[in-house]
């Protein structure tokens, strides 16, 4: 039996990758492996295509001083 | 437009198309967080009942300053009866009005250890990596 030879493509930590027409990026687990996920544009990356930007503590302690928070997120 | 505020100060909400693909529509089409996500929205946009809205912490382990939360479905609190949230932030549109912008959906307390949670989620949208 001959064996074929495999080229194996090295990926990093936050590299997008399509499998099957499907895109993955590439992320760390909380265990120290890799895995792949479907991508989360960063928000840096929709602001530049609207054009906003995060609102100033100011306005949103304007908007939300009064919210109430909890404690798990 | 549905929007939310406090003090007289109103913001509008937003989904956005990109955010909503990657949060919502990665799970399978008939699948419970997917048809919850969607239930919720459509009240969200009907504008026509009170949120019951929490800030996120903008400290700990997974800060989230400017973001705000709400649990889904909409109108429950304990974890078993509304196990997801979607976040948003808070954001200055280029003509300089605020909105709160849609940034994540998934569960609050993944059965799985290995996925994470919407608080993570939403840390990685914003930060471009998950926390430490």
């Amino acid at each position: 039996m001959s064996r074929m030879a495999i080229s194996v493509r090295k990926l990093a930590v936050g590299e997008i990758v399509e499998v099957d027409g499907r895109r993955y990026e590439v992320v760390p687990t909380r265990d120290g492996e890799l895995t792949l996920e479907t991508p989360i544009t960063p928000m840096d990356e929709l602001h530049a295509i609207d054009g906003a930007k995060p609102a100033s503590a100011e306005d949103f302690e304007r908007l939300s001083g009064h919210v109430p928070y909890d404690d798990e997120g | 437009m549905p929007s939310a505020g406090g003090g007289g100060l109103s913001a509008e909400i937003v989904f956005g198309l990109r955010p909503w693909e990657e949060e919502v529509e990665r799970y399978h089409q008939l699948s419970p967080p997917r048809i919850r996500a969607q239930n919720a929205r459509k009240m969200i946009e009907a504008g026509d009942r009170r949120l019951d809205w929490l800030n996120c912490r903008p400290d700990g382990r997974i800060p989230l300053p400017g973001c705000r939360k709400l649990y889904v479905p909409l109108g429950k609190q304990a974890p078993s009866e509304a196990p997801y949230g979607f976040v948003f932030l808070l954001v200055q549109r280029r003509d300089s009005s605020l909105a709160w912008t849609f940034v994540a959906f998934g569960e609050r307390h993944p059965s799985n250890p290995k996925t994470r949670t919407v608080y993570e989620r939403a840390y990685k949208r914003i930060n471009g990596c998950y926390p430490a």
